[in-house]
């Protein structure tokens, strides 16, 4: 079910394991950035940042062994580490809308 | 209201009682410090304390207080904010007073027998009285017995506060929550002789509670901790906590499985606690974003420097704690080598302190600037805050290098013990021997001490901070949850 990680491979798992984590919080955090304070011209740098994003997974895949149904879970990384920042950029946006429009309370109701 | 001084008549009586588990939380987060310290200073002289107090007892010592500390900073964190949510007293007050001194005084009998008596013959005497041996919940049978009934008095209180009186986001998911934390304790509070379903179980205590259930109580205290420093509105800080609990359930649950890789489960657990573990980062990315949006809409204009810090922190030490070191060796091809060793304790320091101590202190500082009259506690302060700001340099540079030490030793221990040495007896001792582990203990020694400077700090800063000072603070407008969704400001 799984292969070990080999030994000459062992930095390079640790490392493109937390690269994976930093660039997808790069991403998003730039990708939030260039949006909040209106500057596209950060656009490219977010989408740079998923692109270390990318070769961090491949690079883990390749170190983890990652095969078979692990194939999976690369794909996932992918699709979710590109699509969590839009996702929540339109809930951020949603909710803050309403704040502007005056919208107000929590729909709590007394017991 | 008097400003400056330590007057209970600013508190309303959830205050009052919260106070006192904040100082009973104070008086372990110190103990686990010191014992954290001897504990290390075994690594480094295997003779101190030898039969006396050893290694074992210090460490179970120092883990469970860290526990037990964080546990009384939430229930404190609750029952601080009940009242002002629900608009009403809290219901069972005197029952709520009854399991604080149940709680402690059993906390101090369970931590006197660790420490006096220490092992038992192994009977079921052992287990009801002295140790249950379950590493991390080693409290005995009639402690847990006691801590469960603690934990119903606390839910009891918070549902039956908010039936009473109204209902908001946070406290619907605050009271389901505690449900969830009452109830998993369970699961730890039977004896099998089977080890594997013994540890199966024992890891819905473990991690349902730090990964599930106390993320869930981080993320009610967090909503609320945002809008008494920021004034954040209640619907953006509810609708935040929906999703983060989506997400936070969604991947965490099933994420269990990552601890089901090496103690005779099916090999299935291999897939969906890899699966899991994988999607498990994505809450913490998603507040990123928010933070973001957030910081850019509020400015981060607000009236308790400390307390915004120290929320600050810990969205820093959640994502790299959890998110950054939890995903380096959680998939089973890497933990197959890492599971057990420094590289765990590196990740439990780091995301302990990221996620919850770090929240809790931030508590603290509303708590004690409500306590002091709604006391200044801006920019400004008489000695320019140089105790907050050294205490929450000393601290985090204390317990960021006992990460890295950690790091370094686990990443040895992985490499020589277990995959070199395939985990034997003389790949161990090679191991523990090897020069980069021992400097690894060094450092965190080391690193040790700054963080119990940071300690004395903190508590210095805790008992002094605003005493003297004149200014009152411009608390921002919190939102009462109203009946009929209406939402009406309230002085904080």
């Amino acid at each position: 079910m799984i292969e070990p990680v080999a030994l000459e491979n062992f930095f390079i798992a640790f490392f493109s394991a937390a690269m994976v984590i930093i660039c997808g919080a790069l991403y998003a955090l730039l990708f939030a950035y260039a949006r909040v304070h209106r500057q596209p011209r950060l656009m490219p740098l977010a989408y740079g940042a998923y692109g270390l994003h990318f070769i961090s997974v491949m690079v883990l895949a390749y170190a983890m062994n990652l095969n078979g149904f692990w194939q999976i879970v690369v794909v996932a990384m992918l699709v979710g580490y590109l699509l969590a920042p839009h996702g929540i950029w339109y809930l951020c946006q949603g909710t803050h809308t309403a704040e502007a429009a005056g919208g107000a309370g929590d729909g709590s109701s007394s017991g | 209201m008097a400003i400056g001084v330590l007057d209970s008549a600013n508190l309303n009586g959830g205050q009052k009682l919260a106070v006192k588990y904040f100082t009973a939380a104070v008086a372990l987060f110190v103990a686990q410090i010191l014992f954290g310290i001897l504990a290390g200073l075994q690594y480094l002289m295997p003779e101190f304390l030898y039969n006396v107090l050893d290694f074992n007892v210090n460490r179970m010592v120092h883990i469970n207080a860290m526990i037990v500390w964080m546990l009384f900073g939430f229930i404190g964190a609750v029952y601080w904010l009940i009242e002002d949510e629900a608009g009403i007293e809290v219901v069972g007050l005197k029952l709520g007073n009854l399991a604080f001194w149940l709680f402690t005084s059993a906390v101090t009998v369970v931590v006197v027998v660790y420490l006096f008596i220490q092992t038992g013959p192994g009977t079921d005497t052992t287990r009801w009285l002295i140790n249950e041996g379950r590493e991390y919940i080693e409290a005995p049978r009639w402690a847990d017995i006691g801590i469960v009934v603690c934990m119903l008095i606390f839910f009891y209180n918070a549902a039956a506060t908010f039936m009473k009186g109204r209902w908001s986001g946070i406290s619907g998911v605050l009271v389901l929550d505690l449900v969830a934390l009452a109830g998993l304790y369970l699961a730890g509070m039977f004896y099998v002789t089977n080890i594997s379903v013994d540890q199966y179980w024992w890891w819905w205590v473990i991690h349902l509670w730090v990964e599930a259930t106390w993320e869930v109580l981080v993320g009610c205290i967090m909503a609320w901790g945002l809008m008494k420093t920021l004034g954040a509105r209640r619907k953006i800080v509810t609708t935040w906590l929906y999703i983060e609990v989506a997400l936070m359930f969604g991947s965490g649950i099933l994420g269990l499985g990552h601890h089901y890789f090496w103690i005779g489960t099916p090999e299935y657990w291999f897939s969906i606690g890899g699966f899991f573990s994988a999607l498990e980062p994505i809450p913490l990315v998603a507040m990123v974003v928010h933070a973001v949006y957030d910081s850019g809409v509020h400015r981060f204009k607000n009236a308790n420097h400390p307390a915004l810090a120290w929320l600050i922190a810990h969205a820093f030490g959640n994502f790299f704690g959890a998110g950054v070191w939890g995903f380096m060796h959680t998939l089973p091809q890497i933990n197959l080598y890492t599971h057990g060793t420094q590289w765990t304790s590196s990740h439990g320091h780091l995301a302990f302190f990221g996620a919850y101590a770090t929240i809790n202190i931030a508590v603290f500082y509303l708590a004690i600037q409500k306590w002091r009259g709604n006391v200044w506690m801006a920019g400004g302060l008489a000695d320019n805050g140089w105790k907050w700001k050294w205490s929450l340099a000393l601290l985090n540079i204390g317990v960021v290098g006992m990460t890295m030490a950690l790091l370094i030793a686990g990443y040895e221990q992985s490499f020589i013990e277990r995959a070199v040495g395939g985990s034997t007896w003389s790949g161990y001792f090679a191991a523990q021997t090897n020069p980069w582990f021992m400097q690894g203990m060094w450092w965190r020694q080391l690193f040790g001490w700054v963080t119990a400077a940071g300690v004395v700090l903190l508590v210095w800063d805790l008992v002094t901070i605003g005493r003297g000072e004149t200014r009152a603070a411009e608390m921002p407008e919190v939102e009462a949850p109203e009946p009929g969704g209406a939402a009406a400001t309230a002085g904080a």
